[in-house]
Order: structure tokens, then C-alpha cells, then sequence
């Protein structure tokens, strides 16, 4: 075991009000960070079983072709070889969220990702060459590659059984379109264009299956839902739920990729299957970028309106989806995109029309946000769009129309605690709004623009090369889990040991974010015992209990309300064992640092050891061990999709100031002041980790990210063309909490890990119009896209008078200028 | 000079101890370290020097052991994650880490120590800048960075920063 | 598959395991590893790793010539203080590849041999004008010749080594002092980027009066290109408005940039001339 300081007392604050010791609040380093930082922690491709065999999958590498004929026999012929698997040698049970996917392909592939055949070896270099062998005759069809040709009339059908190309449509409405319009001073409308973007977790994706001598199945996997995990694969494996067990070791990064079930996985237990070896897959970071889904591209073409005093009268929506050649779960992100149009501000009349529509193109999947980001850029860069129009200042605009504390959203959302108009004004007054946010800006900018690096003369004096500029976003999301299923609950089980040690088996699952820390914090603070005598066991599903899975930023508040349940009744039963123990009424009793106190004076009467040791040695004979299954109190959305779906909603708003360089579009974020209503802070430093790991990955979505597809093809997969932030781009961070005390969280607590990506692009993207006066409607904003319409501005744009001050953040900041060689 | 064929014997130095292995001429290091040497703690997340979840310290240096030959090491001595801590003990670096919640889902984390801790036998007081350009190699999806640089900053002032 | 593994500890013992059929010369092994990892190229059947041959790995002054062994790295080259003195564009364009840990083990040899037109140590020995020492086997022992940096690189890839042929020395003048030079890359990121452009400068002036101009593009053609013509812009004149103004668009003139996962041909055209007229602006205020 490795020794750390992190112990008794650790992080503990004191409580504001009661002024009593807490956990609530501290800043807990995580449980399993000595291990990480040990190296000693085992990932899933760190894990060797004995006789493990390595799996290797065959994908189409072409769009849209008819398979003719596969040829494995070079591959079979193999040294090392042990087992190689097309169509023929396995059931194609369909699943998906669109039934349109399985393991392996059979007739023809509609998108180069399709798996074709698989091999198992005893190397994974063997598997690797075997693949190279084997031979697939194809005949290539017409390729579907953007929702437009999709659409077009005679256009290829990709699957048979959905002629027009859309498998889906969705459609939303509160309120009534026409009137909105009537009661509109001001109409906007935009189409904005989101791109695929990788989740990139550092840990590649993979699965270990193994077979046991009884036919039961153990799975080492990295999967976020366990439990309807096993429900889906056991139809498409052929192996009852029961007699399916998964072990989830340690991940290297989710961030939603691992809620649906993905082909390798049945195609790995396959290859176990066909050769009574257990069978690894690990794919390659290659393989990562053109077989694992993305983020939903869309096009969101967005109208909205406004009175003269900046009231919201209504927004229409209209957007589509690229699915891509199959359906994963990811086509429902625009249930999610709904809410944010519909209830991140009051606005009386709202519509949505969606199409999902099939191209062959790589498809995507569940992505941190859930269409809320896409949503997010769309809205808040319209309401922006509105403000100018009205020329009102950002932030009034949206103070005016924010959802208040009591409110039902017009979808159906009770919104108990909304701290959003606090979150507003606290981002900006960190971010030095009043002085920053100059309107004055624009005009500035635009003779500056007016200059040409080619020919004009240009005076560096009068036309600076880089502008800064000020802008915010808000956002909304479920905090308090989201009911999409019958149940949004989760199961704990606890025990008290005989030396005051906790085991808490939760249903949750720990995918990096931190739920095991805040679940022992939660557990400790009810106990009265330091988080290090707790320990948290969530990842075997023969022993954990039921749980919906990890999303829709819901651990804290569902695992936790239900931890926090089945502690309270453990400590019921300690405090009657312990007043027993120690002659004393039970009410007059407390814990404290691990021990039973006077309630009163607070003085240590009885280490909770010996408590439980008096509880199994005498009096009833009785052991410690509760348990709770929580079920948060929201309900289903209705079949029009209203309906409060969340226990609890939280908000958000992000303030980013950027600097702009005129001549090569270059945007460079400078700091980001960000405020949250998270409820309640359980553990400061992880909460924080949440926020600031959102903002990096919003900075990457909205200024470098892209899974660039050419012709159903992708054409950058590697880190040196996929671009993530690194170290040398974090911008200076300003992070506040609002804390409103939601009554139905774990110590009022709202879930939080998706929101901080969601309003960064946004933020963005209003802070270039602030510095530029040029609105960029697409993402990713890259040097060329920026430059592009700085150049299409400068044609319509007029010379006005010049005042630089303002504007020269400091020009001498530029690299590379060279100088004098002084010998 | 050396010649060899096939599988090669090459005998260097990991973490202070001495290990004789077989292989093949295009193992890399990385792959040595992991499968040979059951060093798990260096990770892989790209294979192509592009991520640096795989940073050793090859004669002192920090190197992506993905792009390293095994046979190159002969005679070397390599450092991973694994011969930072002694006997059960966190460096103090591996424990600034911890301390400043630098960690999340951990797998960049063995990678982004060595770097950092590269940097800091170069340059014990190094400025912000120092740190993220140390760093600039170091993929991180989850925390940001902000953490990460922190946690550096803090053990180079001495030890773990507590707030 | 390599099955031939071989440690030179001198030029001879290079280029001589460099003749066996399926030879590679291997040096920081950072352009040849991931290409091999991603199945782009065969592995080659026997792996010459030069890094051991002392006589590469030196960085000297002697008799007025700087001399670089094709083994020194690119961290060597970033902080050595004879290159920050003599040739502080090339130390700054080692400091801004990739990363520690890649230049660590990059080469400044493998970056020219491997010929790409991003190879950021290109545009500042073009601007040095360097000499290529390369070697081979030969009937007497060593057989040794010089080329010109300008003549070295033919096109992605290629070069004008022949079979056999080992780069071993790289050779330049440091630069006269008041002389004015710079060098820059452009990039999405500040790190981790491979160069979208990179322009280079070295300007001789008498009296403002410019007598000697060197420029150099990267990633904007096939090789790693000079820019005679925007020198011709240049040459004799005071650096005024006009005169930058038809150095850029000469400049712009003489690339061939291509569109591709990084960035545009019209794109690129442009950041060569941001870079140019930044450095040339900047030269003026001096
Ligand atoms: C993540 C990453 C980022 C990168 N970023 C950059 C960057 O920003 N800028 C940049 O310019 N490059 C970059 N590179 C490319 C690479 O690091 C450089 O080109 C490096 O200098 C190559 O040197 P090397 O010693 O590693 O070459 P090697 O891979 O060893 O060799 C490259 C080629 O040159 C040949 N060769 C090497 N030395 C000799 C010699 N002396 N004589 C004859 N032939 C020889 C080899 O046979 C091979 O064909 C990057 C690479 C990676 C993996
Ligand atoms: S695995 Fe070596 S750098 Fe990514
Ligand atoms: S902690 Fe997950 S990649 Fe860094």
C-alpha cells in the first residue's frame, strides 16, 4: 500500500452556520490518487489473464459497398492464429438505438468504420498481420457523405428499412410560433454548423472476455452503464443476464463514449467464445479516431425574437443531424438540445423540429454535454446577435429573461433552486465585465480591418494587429439526474466493520470524475469518520447493486443522496448500539472523529470500533449493514417530451476574454471567468477539476477540435492533427461557485460534470464579435475560418475614426519577430 | 560494433535495477518496459510520440518510450513511474500531485510526472512558463492542466501545496 | 520484420551495415517510429543506429566555420551556446519542435534526410547556406563529398543522398555580426504543431541600405524552398513601406503551397506574407 498524508481530518472545514466540523465542502484529494500517481493502478490494458489471446477487428475502409466475398484463408493459415470470424461463424442479433448496428457486417458496410471480420492470436502483432490477409471482395456504391445529399431526391438508401434516409424525427413545441413573431420587435436568424469532435480519452478504448468452465461470462470492461450493459449484451451474445459478470477496472477517460454498447465488444466475447481463451482488445489511437463514435455534427438553423426592452417572445429551431451509417444512442442528443431552447431562459413560445438523418459517414455517440454544447452555441450566440441588434448590453439582456427559483420551464421543468441570475452577474463582475466589455470596441476594429497585408500602407501605429474582446454564455442542465428510463435510481449497500471500517458498495461507477471520493466524503461526514476509513467498491456487478449508469452528470446527486441514505440508517443503528453500550439515550449521543461524543460537551466516550463490537458480541447480536435504493423524484417526459425529468437543474454562465490577431485570425483565449450553481461544493478540488478539465475540452471544441471526414474518409486521425489544448493554452481561470442549497441534493448538491464544457464555444465565439464585430457561426474557430470572415467584414465595412489605446493589448507579445545579432 | 540477429539480449539499467531481456530489434521500450518487464505503469496512449503518457527518463532524459528501441538502451539506465517512490512512499512530486488534484481519471499522470519531474532535476525553481512548457508534450483530457501545473510549482516550492 | 540490429561507433562501421540489402540508417528514430507503428512503411530488415558514432554528436567552432554533427539533437541545438550565438534562428527553430521529449531524440540530420517540407531546421540552414558533409562506403575506405543545403532536398521525402550515402556533418558561417535575422512558424497551437508556414530572414545593411538578404518559406512547397525573389525585392534598397510591401507579394509569388489536413493553399499564402512583412517590419525599427 502506498502512504499518503491524505488522513484523518484532511480537508475538513469548518461549517459557516453550525460551526461544527465538516467535510462538506474541503477540498479531499481523491482516493485512488496514490495509486495513479504510483503507476501502480491497472487499467484495463494493463490487465493479462493466463492463455490471453489478442483480438484485431477488419473494418470496411470504404463507405458504402456491397461485400461480395471474404476470403480468411491466408489469415487462418497463420502461425499464431487461433481463431478468425466473418458473418458466417456467428448469430447477427441487431442492436443500437436504431437496431441498425451489429458485430459483424453482413450484406454490405455503410460507413469505413464497419467491421468486416475479426482474428484472434497469440501476439497482438500476429492479430495485427492476420488482418492484413485476409481479403474482402467488395462492390463500391454511391456514397451518401453529408445529410443534403441524404436528403436529395433519388438519393442511395443507406438501410432498406428507412427509405427517406431519416430514421428519426423529433418535434417540440410550447406555446405558438405565429404569435412569438407578432410580439417581436426584432427577428434574428442564423444557421450555425457544429462539427465531430473525438472524445480522445487518453485510455484507448477495449474490452477482456473470458468464458468460464460453467458458461458464464466474465467481462473486463469500460463500460459507464453495467448494468443495462448486461441486459443489452446478453441478447446479442446469447448468454443470459444473470450468468454475465462485468468487472469495471480503472479508465482511462470516458466522457460518455462508453454508454452504448459498441461492436468490439460482442465481436471480442465472440473470439473468446469461438476459442475458449480469454481474449483481449485494446484498439490503437488510430483506431480510437476511426472506430469510436464522435460528437453529433448539426446543423442548427436557428430564428428568434424580441421586444424592444430585450423581452424573449420565441425561438424556432430547426436542426439536423449527420447519423452517420448507424445509430447509437447519441441520436437522442437533441432531447437534450430541447431544454436548453426551450428553458435556460423564459421565453413563452418555443419550437424544435429535428431530423437525424443517415449518410455513410462515421456515426456518433453520447459525448459530454449531450447536444447541449451544439444547442448552447447556437442560443446564446443568437441571443448576442439580438442584443447588438437592440443594442443592449450583453449581460442586461440575459439578467432580463433568466429563469428565476420556482419557475416551470414551458417544458415541463420545476426549477426549485436557480441561482443562473447570480452566476451572471458574478462571472462577469470577476471577469471585469464593466471595464472589458467596451462596445466601443467594434468601431475601433473595423478600421483596423480596413488595412490590407498586401498592398495597403499600413501604419502599425494606427491599425494595431490584435484586438481583445469580452463574452458570455450561460448554460443549463440537469443536475439532478435525468429520468429517461423507469428508473433513475441507484443502490448502496453499507457496512460498519468491528474496527470502524466502511465499506460502500455503491451501483455508481467511477470513470475518473472523482464519485468515489465525494460518495466516502458524504459517507464520512454521516459517520463521523475520517474519508480514509472508508472505502468504496463500484466495480463489480456480481457484488455492487443496481444502478443506472454513469451520465447525464448524475453520480453525485443520485449516488450520493442514496449513499447518504443507507449511512444515515447505519448510523441510526450505531447510535441504539451505542446507547446501549453505554447507558445512554441515544439522542444525547453524536460521532465525531471516529469516535461516539457527548452530543453536549462533545467529549469521546466509546471508539465506533467497540461499538460494533458490542453490537456482535452482546446484546442482539447484529451487524451494521443497511442499504438504499434512491429514486430521485422526477418523472418521465410525456411523448411530447415535457415533464420534469431532472430532481434538480443547474446552471452556469462563462465570461471569456480573447485576443483576436487581425492578420492571421489566430484567436487566443486569455482567461475565462466561469460561476456555476452547483447546489452545494461537496469536494472543492474536485469540483474544480470538473470545471477546469470542462473548460479545457470547450476551448478545444471550440477552437481546434474536428474529426475532418472527406468523403466518408477521415482524414486526421492522430493528436498532431486532431488537436487537443496542452499545457501552453490555458487560459487564466476565475472559477466561483453559487451555492443555492437545492433541498432534494446530498447536502443540497446539484451534479455538475457536464456543464462546464457547454457555454465555452459560445463564450467564445461572442467575445471575437466583441473584439471584431464578426460573427463566426461555425465550429471549430480556426485561424483560417476567423481570418476568412475578418477579410469578408473588411469589404463592407467603413473607415471611421481611429482610437487605439483600447485596443493594443500589448503588440511586443508577438514571437518570432527576430533581432539584432550583437556579436 | 555490435551485431546481432533475431531476438537480441540487451541488458540495461530500470529504476536502479539491472534487467537482462530477449528482444526482438523493433521492440520499443515502451513495449518492454509493459510486457517484459510487467511495468504497467508507463502507458501507452498513442504509439507515435504524440501524447507522452509513455515518458521515461532514458540517461536522465525525458524520451516518449514509444519512439525508443528497446536494443537502443543497452548499457542505459532507464526511470518510470515506477522507481520515483521508494518502499511504499510517494515522491514528494507524486504526492504534490495528489495533494493538488492533479489526478483524475490518472492515465496521463505517470507520464506528466516524469516530465515534471525531468524538469525539475534541469531546473529546481522553475517560472509557470517553465512548467507548461515542460509539460507541452504531456496530453491531458480531464483536468485542464491548471491542477497539473499547480501540483509542479508546488513541489518545486518545497513540497505539497495544501489550501 | 528487423531482424538485424547495429550499434555504428563510427562512420565507417555506418556506412559499411548501411550497404547490407534493407538497411536503414536510424538515428532519433522520431520520423521512422510511429511511420513504422502505423504500418506506413515496411520495416526495414536491419536498423543502423548512428547515435553512438561520437564524430556525429559534436557541435564546434573551428577555423570560422560552425560545424554540427548530424547527430546532435534538437535540445543540444536549442540551448548550445555556440549555435545561440552564431545562428540564434536555428536554436529557435529546435526550441519550437514538438516537444522535450521529442527533442530529446530528434536529430538535426533526420530532420533534413527525412525531407519533409515542414522540417523546421531547413529554413534556418537554408538561410546559413550550409554544407552537407555525407559519406559512403567506398573502394578505400571512406568516400566523402559536399552539398550545397540548396541542392540537398528534391522533393517530400527525397534527397539528393544517394543509396548508401550517410549525412554526417552540417557546416555554416555563423552569422556576421549586425546582421539582422528571424524566424518563425506558424501553427494552430503554440506546441505540438507541425508548421502550417514557417518564414525565415537574414538581412546585411549598410546604413539602413539592405546589401545582403536571405529568406527562406517552409511548408509552402514541395521542399523546403529560398525565396530569391523576395530577396531581389530586397537587395539594395532601404526597407520602406513600398519596398516590403513588393517583397510580400513576390514572396507570395514564389511558393507553391498545397491544400491539405492542416490548412489551405490560400491560407497558407497568406500567413508567408503576415510572417514576412512582421520580421520585415520589424527589421525597419531596428
Ligand atoms: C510528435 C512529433 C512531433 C514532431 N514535430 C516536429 C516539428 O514540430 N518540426 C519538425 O521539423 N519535425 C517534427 N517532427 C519530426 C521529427 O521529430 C524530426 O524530423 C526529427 O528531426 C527527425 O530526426 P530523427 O533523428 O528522429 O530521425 P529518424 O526518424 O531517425 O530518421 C528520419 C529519416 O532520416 C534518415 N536519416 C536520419 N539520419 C540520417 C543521416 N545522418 N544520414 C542519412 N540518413 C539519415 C532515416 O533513415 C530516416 O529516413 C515531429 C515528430 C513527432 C513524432
Ligand atoms: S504513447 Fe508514446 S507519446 Fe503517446
Ligand atoms: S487525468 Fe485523465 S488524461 Fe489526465
Amino acid at each position: 500500500m502506498i502512504k499518503t498524508a491524505v488522513d484523518a481530518g484532511a480537508g475538513s472545514i469548518t461549517g459557516r452556520k453550525t460551526g461544527k466540523k465538516t467535510l462538506i465542502g474541503g477540498r479531499i484529494p481523491k482516493l485512488d490518487a496514490p495509486e495513479k500517481v504510483a503507476g501502480l493502478t491497472r487499467y484495463l490494458e494493463d490487465i493479462k489473464l493466463p492463455r490471453m489471446l489478442y483480438g484485431k477487428i477488419l473494418f470496411a475502409d470504404r463507405p458504402h459497398a456491397r461485400i461480395v466475398g471474404i476470403d480468411t484463408a491466408a489469415a487462418k493459415a497463420m502461425h499464431g492464429v487461433r481463431a478468425v470470424l466473418t458473418t458466417a461463424d456467428i448469430e447477427l442479433v441487431p442492436f443500437g438505438f436504431g437496431g441498425d448496428n451489429t458485430a459483424l457486417k453482413t450484406g454490405k458496410v455503410t460507413c469505413i468504420r464497419d467491421e468486416v471480420a475479426a482474428v484472434a492470436a497469440d501476439t497482438p502483432e500476429i492479430a495485427a498481420a492476420a488482418i492484413l490477409v485476409i481479403k474482402v471482395i467488395y462492390e463500391d456504391l454511391p456514397a451518401v457523405t453529408s445529410p443534403e445529399e441524404a436528403l436529395a431526391d433519388g438519393a442511395p438508401v443507406i438501410h432498406k428499412k428507412t427509405p427517406d434516409n431519416v430514421p428519426f424525427r423529433f418535434d417540440y413545441l410550447h406555446g405558438d410560433i405565429e404569435q412569438g413573431i407578432r410580439e417581436s420587435d426584432v427577428i434574428v436568424e442564423d444557421t450555425y454548423t457544429l462539427q465531430r469532435a473525438a472524445h480522445c480519452c487518453l485510455g484507448r478504448a477495449g474490452i477482456i472476455a473470458r468464458f468460464e468452465a460453467d458458461g458464464r461470462l466474465t467481462l473486463h470492461s469500460l463500460t459507464q452503464v453495467p448494468f443495462s450493459y448486461k441486459h443489452d449484451l446478453s441478447r446479442i451474445v446469447g448468454v443470459p443476464p444473470e450468468k454475465i459478470r462485468v468487472l469495471q477496472p480503472p479508465i482511462g477517460g470516458a466522457f460518455g463514449s462508453k454508454l452504448d454498447i459498441h461492436p468490439f465488444e460482442p465481436i471480442c466475447i465472440f473470439l473468446a467464445r469461438a476459442t475458449g481463451r480469454p481474449v483481449q482488445i485494446v484498439f490503437t489511437r488510430e483506431e480510437e479516431f476511426l472506430a469510436t463514435p464522435t460528437r453529433q455534427p448539426m446543423v442548427i438553423h436557428l430564428k428568434s425574437g424580441a421586444r424592444k426592452d430585450g423581452t424573449f417572445t420565441f425561438r424556432d429551431v430547426r436542426m439536423t443531424l449527420d447519423n452517420g451509417g448507424r445509430t447509437s444512442w447519441g441520436a437522442t442528443t437533441p432531447w437534450i438540445s430541447m431544454r436548453t431552447f426551450s428553458s435556460l431562459y423564459r421565453v413563452p413560445h418555443v419550437r424544435q423540429h429535428v431530423d437525424v438523418v443517415y449518410t455513410n459517414n462515421i456515426y456518433a455517440c453520447a459525448f459530454r454535454g449531450y447536444g447541449n454544447p451544439q444547442a448552447t452555441f447556437a442560443l446564446e450566440s443568437q441571443i448576442d446577435q439580438l442584443a447588438d441588434r437592440l443594442g443592449m448590453d450583453p449581460l442586461e439582456i440575459r439578467l432580463k429573461n433568466a429563469q428565476e427559483p420556482g419557475e416551470t420551464t414551458g417544458q415541463g421543468m420545476v426549477l426549485g433552486t436557480c441561482g443562473l441570475a447570480e452566476c451572471l452577474k458574478t462571472a462577469a463582475r470577476n471577469a471585469g465585465w464593466d471595464v472589458k466589455h467596451s462596445p466601443l470596441r467594434k468601431t475601433l476594429v473595423r478600421d483596423a480591418l480596413v488595412r490590407d497585408s498586401n498592398t495597403l500602407v499600413r501604419d502599425s501605429n494606427l491599425a494595431p494587429a490584435r484586438v481583445c474582446g469580452m463574452g458570455m454564455a450561460s448554460l443549463f442542465h440537469v443536475g439532478g439526474g435525468a429520468k429517461i428510463q423507469r428508473s433513475d435510481g441507484c443502490g448502496t449497500m453499507l457496512k460498519i466493520d468491528d474496527f470502524g471500517g466502511v465499506t460502500v458498495q455503491t451501483g455508481a461507477s467511477e470513470i475518473g470524475q472523482g464519485s468515489e471520493t465525494v460518495i466516502a466524503q458524504i459517507v464520512a461526514e454521516e459517520l463521523g469518520l475520517p474519508v480514509s476509513n472508508i472505502r468504496v467498491l463500484n466495480s463489480d456487478s456480481d457484488f455492487k447493486p443496481w444502478d443506472v449508469g454513469v451520465h447525464a452528470s448524475r453520480t453525485t446527486f443520485i449516488a450520493g443522496n442514496s449513499a447518504q441514505r443507507a449511512a444515515r440508517e447505519a448510523r441510526g443503528k450505531l447510535m441504539e448500539g451505542a446507547g446501549r453500550h453505554l447507558h445512554r439515550n441515544p439522542d444525547e449521543l453524536d460521532l465525531a472523529d471516529g469516535n461516539v461524543t457527548d452530543r453536549a460537551t462533545g467529549e469521546p466516550l466509546e471508539s465506533i470500533g467497540k461499538i460494533v463490537r458490542s453490537m456482535h458480541f452482546g446484546g442482539k447480536h447484529e451487524m451494521i449493514m443497511t442499504s438504499h435504493f434512491y429514486e430521485p423524484p422526477s418523472e418521465m417526459p410525456d411523448q411530447d417530451h415535457k415533464g420534469n425529468v431532472s430532481a434538480c437543474y443547474a446552471f452556469g454562465t462563462h465570461v471569456a476574454e480573447v485576443e483576436v490577431d487581425l492578420d492571421t485570425g489566430v484567436v487566443r483565449v486569455l482567461g475565462i471567468s466561469a460561476a456555476h450553481d452547483v447546489g452545494r461544493v461537496i469536494n472543492r478540488m474536485g469540483i474544480e477539476g470538473q470545471i477546469e478539465g470542462g473548460i479545457a475540452q470547450g476551448i478545444g471544441y471550440a477552437l481546434y477540435e474536428e474529426v475532418k471526414v472527406q468523403g466518408g474518409r477521415v482524414l486526421n486521425p492522430t493528436f498532431t492533427d486532431y488537436k487537443l489544448v496542452t499545457t501552453r493554452e490555458v487560459p487564466e481561470l476565475k472559477i466561483e461557485f453559487i451555492e443555492t442549497h437545492d433541498p432534494a441534493g446530498p447536502h443540497g448538491a446539484k451534479g455538475v460534470a457536464e456543464a462546464p464544457l457547454v457555454p465555452v464555444a459560445p463564450a467564445i465565439a461572442n467575445a471575437i464579435f466583441n473584439a471584431t464585430g464578426v460573427r463566426i457561426t461555425e465550429l471549430p474557430m480556426t485561424p483560417e475560418r476567423v481570418l476568412a470572415k475578418l477579410r469578408e467584414a473588411r469589404k463592407t465595412l467603413v473607415r471611421e475614426t481611429l482610437v487605439r489605446e483600447t485596443l493594443v493589448r500589448d503588440s511586443n507579445l508577438a514571437p518570432g519577430r527576430g533581432g539584432d545579432i550583437h556579436g | 560494433m555490435r551485431q546481432v540477429s533475431d531476438t537480441i539480449d540487451v541488458a540495461f539499467t530500470v529504476n536502479g535495477e539491472t534487467v537482462h531481456l530477449s528482444v526482438s530489434p523493433d521492440t520499443s521500450l515502451v513495449d518492454a518496459l509493459r510486457d517484459d518487464l510487467e511495468l504497467t505503469g508507463t502507458k501507452q496512449g498513442c504509439g507515435e510520440g504524440e501524447c507522452g503518457a509513455c515518458s521515461v527518463l532514458l540517461n536522465g532524459k525525458v524520451v516518449n518510450s514509444c519512439l525508443v528501441l528497446a536494443v537502443e538502451c543497452a548499457g542505459a539506465e532507464v526511470l518510470t513511474i515506477e522507481g520515483l517512490g521508494r518502499m511504499g512512499k510517494l515522491h514528494p512530486l507524486q504526492d504534490a500531485f495528489v495533494q493538488n488534484g492533479a489526478v483524475q481519471c490518472g492515465f496521463c499522470t505517470p507520464g506528466m510526472v516524469m516530465a515534471a519531474y525531468a524538469l525539475l532535476q534541469e531546473n529546481p525553481s522553475p517560472s509557470e512558463a517553465d512548467v507548461r512548457r515542460a509539460l507541452e508534450g504531456n496530453l491531458c483530457r480531464c483536468t485542464g492542466y491548471r491542477k497539473i501545473i499547480d501540483a509542479v510549482m508546488a513541489a518545486a516550492n518545497g513540497g505539497p501545496r495544501h489550501d | 520484420m528487423t531482424k538485424t540490429y547495429v550499434a555504428a561507433q563510427t562512420v565507417e562501421e555506418a556506412v559499411r551495415a548501411l550497404s547490407q540489402t534493407g538497411a536503414t540508417i536510424f538515428a532519433g528514430g522520431t520520423d521512422l517510429m510511429p511511420r513504422w507503428f502505423r504500418n506506413l512503411v515496411p520495416k526495414p530488415t536491419a536498423v543502423v543506429d548512428i547515435k553512438g558514432v561520437e564524430q556525429l554528436r559534436s557541435i564546434k567552432l573551428a577555423d570560422g566555420d560552425v560545424s554540427v554533427g548530424a547527430c546532435v539533437l534538437m535540445s543540444e541545438l536549442e540551448t548550445h551556446s555556440i549555435i545561440r550565438a552564431a545562428a540564434p534562428i536555428l536554436a529557435e527553430a529546435a526550441a519550437r519542435i514538438a516537444c522535450p521529449q521529442i527533442r530529446n531524440r530528434a536529430t538535426v540530420g533526420g530532420n533534413l534526410c527525412n525531407a519533409s517540407p515542414a522540417a523546421d531546421a531547413a529554413v534556418p540552414l537554408l538561410l546559413l547556406d550550409a554544407v552537407l558533409d555525407v559519406a559512403s562506403s567506398g573502394s578505400k575506405g571512406l568516400a566523402t563529398r559536399e552539398i550545397p543545403i540548396a541542392e540537398f532536398f528534391r522533393g517530400p521525402g527525397s534527397t539528393a543522398l544517394r543509396p548508401g550515402e550517410v549525412l554526417t556533418c552540417i557546416r555554416f558561417k555563423p552569422l556576421p555580426t549586425g546582421s539582422f535575422c528571424a524566424w518563425d512558424k506558424f501553427g494552430t497551437r503554440p506546441a505540438m504543431e507541425i508548421a502550417v508556414a514557417s518564414v525565415g530572414v537574414v538581412l546585411h545593411r549598410v546604413e539602413g541600405r539592405v546589401v545582403g538578404a536571405r529568406v527562406a518559406y517552409g511548408s509552402v512547397a514541395p521542399i523546403p524552398l529560398r525565396g530569391h525573389q523576395a530577396e531581389s525585392a530586397l537587395i539594395g534598397r532601404l526597407l520602406s513601406d513600398e519596398v516590403v510591401d513588393l517583397c510580400v507579394t513576390a514572396a507570395r509569388k514564389e511558393i507553391s503551397p498545397i491544400t491539405d489536413v492542416r490548412a489551405s493553399e490560400g491560407y497558407r499564402r497568406e500567413i508567408v506574407g503576415v510572417l514576412l512583412r512582421r520580421m520585415l517590419e520589424n527589421a525597419a525599427g531596428f
